[in-house]
């Protein structure tokens, strides 16, 4: 894939940008390097990049990933196809089921619903990004305790939820929570354990919300 | 998805001159990526990310009027409690927009100029006459959602809760047209949708939306809507109500209605009919019944008209707090 050219890359190549600003400037700003870094940064932001793949720099669950990206792809293909953090899971990919969803800036979004490129820049964490050392958080203990899943393919989503939710607000109401997973779709139609594993993991006693009827047909 | 090329804007200017006539402003994406991702829309050249402009994304309190950017969040809006008190019918507006995750991303200026949801619209496959086709086809087909009212043959209505409420409120939107600062009522916002099936609104390719401006004379404000679901789900019908009221009586009365018109729904007889009276059911239930006098329901959409009479009366009863 050809990019452009490293003395091009952008409206302002570092050649143009001192010329902008005057041979003036250029002397005093020798003492203020840094600055004038900083500053051809900003005056390079509004280069046009694309469509071709370019540079895109990626900080997730704590690391730093440089991918070689379209302008098109979004976080969650750049997550799951271009790296391998497959832990959020694409359903609708129009941010609508909540399979997705990340945290970026600690508030949970649809990845299907943001570019990669919009995303650099920001803390991105996925579920891959909450266990420590593979000692499951207490919201993903709760979930298995709970038994708040069956075939697991929203599960991420509810927990990123979840784990947001708890972070802001560690002892909700089962409301509380139904509103944050609001977003979040469960066909297996696990929602009230999933309610139940969130209150547990915030150490909440609620009544239990499940009601198991035994239909008897004899 | 098509490819396209991205810039970020750092002015105004230099947005619309990125976006030239080939390209789309990205803000919050949810609408955006979601049209593109469907070939609704004819792919754009270049994708201008404009959520780096400037001065665009605080809520600024004012004696006569609130300035709320069109980068501010839905869910900043939601959680700010001075907009909670001065603006309830906005806090609550934005807290049923959507869900949390969406709230996080989606802007004040997107939520404003999403397109329709009719699922004509959305469906890759039809071209529908808000397409560029020949036929609406919700209007003999499936339009248990669609308008009561429209000013052509679509039938798509607005669904921005937020227009809704900004036309309770008598808000400005304030529009970067061709460089000029260009104010437009929310009437005049969706006018063109309402007289032009291919309209969404009344935005021209590169108009860019900068702030809303709130005037603060009408202390009370309500909003409430009726959708299938309890939460993450678009309205069957929406209403908005604000006013002032001054020893028992109504100033300033104003309703609009959303989900049932291309354009958010106000009557002016019925805002003057409620001017100066005390609110009671009576006069609350006067002003629904001139509000929906001309309504024309479809095979399916007929539920909305007593939803709609129920929905301004409740409405209207808020505002007394």
């Amino acid at each position: 894939m050809k990019n452009s050219e490293p003395e091009k890359f952008g409206a302002h190549s570092r050649r143009t940008f001192f010329k902008t600003i005057g041979a003036a400037t250029v002397t005093a700003a020798a003492a203020r390097a840094r600055t004038m870094a900083a500053e051809l940064e900003k005056a390079n932001d509004e280069r046009v990049i694309g469509p071709n793949a370019a540079p895109v720099t990626l900080k997730v669950n704590g690391r730093t990933v440089r991918l070689l990206l379209e302008p098109r792809v979004t976080l969650l293909d750049a997550l799951r196809n271009y790296s391998s953090w497959t832990g959020a899971k694409e359903g609708c990919d129009r941010a609508a089921c909540g399979a997705c969803t990340v945290m970026m800036d600690g508030l949970p979004i649809y990845s299907c619903q943001k570019l990669a490129i919009e995303a650099q820049g920001h803390a991105i964490t996925t579920v891959e990004g909450l266990a420590e050392k593979g000692n499951l958080t207490s919201i993903q203990k709760a979930f298995v305790e709970k038994d708040g899943l069956m075939c697991g393919y929203c599960t991420p989503g509810f927990v990123m939820s979840i784990t947001a939710l708890l972070q802001r607000n560690p002892h909700p109401t089962a409301d509380e929570v139904k509103h944050a997973c609001a977003g979040n779709l469960c066909r297996c139609g696990t929602q009230p354990r999933i309610i139940e594993a969130a209150l547990a993991a915030a150490g909440v006693v609620a009544e239990r919300s499940v009601k198991t009827e035994v239909i008897d047909y004899a | 998805m098509n490819a396209f090329e991205y810039a970020t804007a750092l002015s105004t200017d230099s947005a619309r001159s990125l976006v030239s006539d080939q390209g789309m402003y990205l803000a919050g994406g949810n609408d955006l990526l979601g049209l593109l991702k469907d070939y609704l829309v004819p792919s754009p050249k270049i994708l201008v990310n404009i959520k780096s402009l400037p001065g665009m994304d605080a809520i600024q309190p004012g004696d006569k009027s609130w300035t709320i950017g069109a980068l501010v969040t839905v869910a900043q809006l939601e959680h700010n409690d001075a907009i909670q008190k001065t603006f309830p019918g906005i806090h609550d507006a934005a807290a049923e927009i959507a869900s949390l995750q969406i709230r996080n991303v989606a802007t004040v200026g997107g939520n404003l100029a999403q397109h329709s949801r009719c699922w004509y619209f959305r469906h890759r496959d039809t071209v529908c006459l808000k397409k560029g086709g020949d036929l609406c086809y919700a209007r003999h087909g499936e339009n248990r959602y669609h308008s009561l009212f429209t000013g052509n043959t679509c039938i798509s209505p607005v669904v921005s809760s937020l227009a809704t409420t900004f036309a309770a409120l008598d808000a400005t939107v304030v529009v970067l047209r061709n460089g000029v600062e260009t104010p437009m009522t929310v009437a005049e916002l969706y006018h063109r949708a309402w007289e032009n099936p291919l309209a969404h609104n009344s935005l021209n390719p590169g108009d860019l939306i900068l702030r809303v401006e709130i005037p603060t004379t009408r202390p009370r404000s309500a909003y409430m809507q009726v959708s299938d679901k309890h939460a993450f789900d678009w309205a069957l019908v929406s209403c908005a109500a604000a006013a002032d009221i001054s020893g028992g009586v109504l100033r300033s009365p104003r309703v609009a209605l959303g989900s049932i018109s291309p354009a958010p729904y106000q009557v002016q007889a019925a805002n003057d009919f409620l001017e100066g009276k005390t609110l009671d059911d009576a006069a609350a239930s006067a002003a629904a019944g001139m509000i929906l006098k001309d309504a024309q329901p479809l095979e399916s959409n007929g539920y909305k008209v007593p939803m709609a009479h129920a929905l301004i009366r409740r409405t209207l009863m808020k505002l007394k707090g």
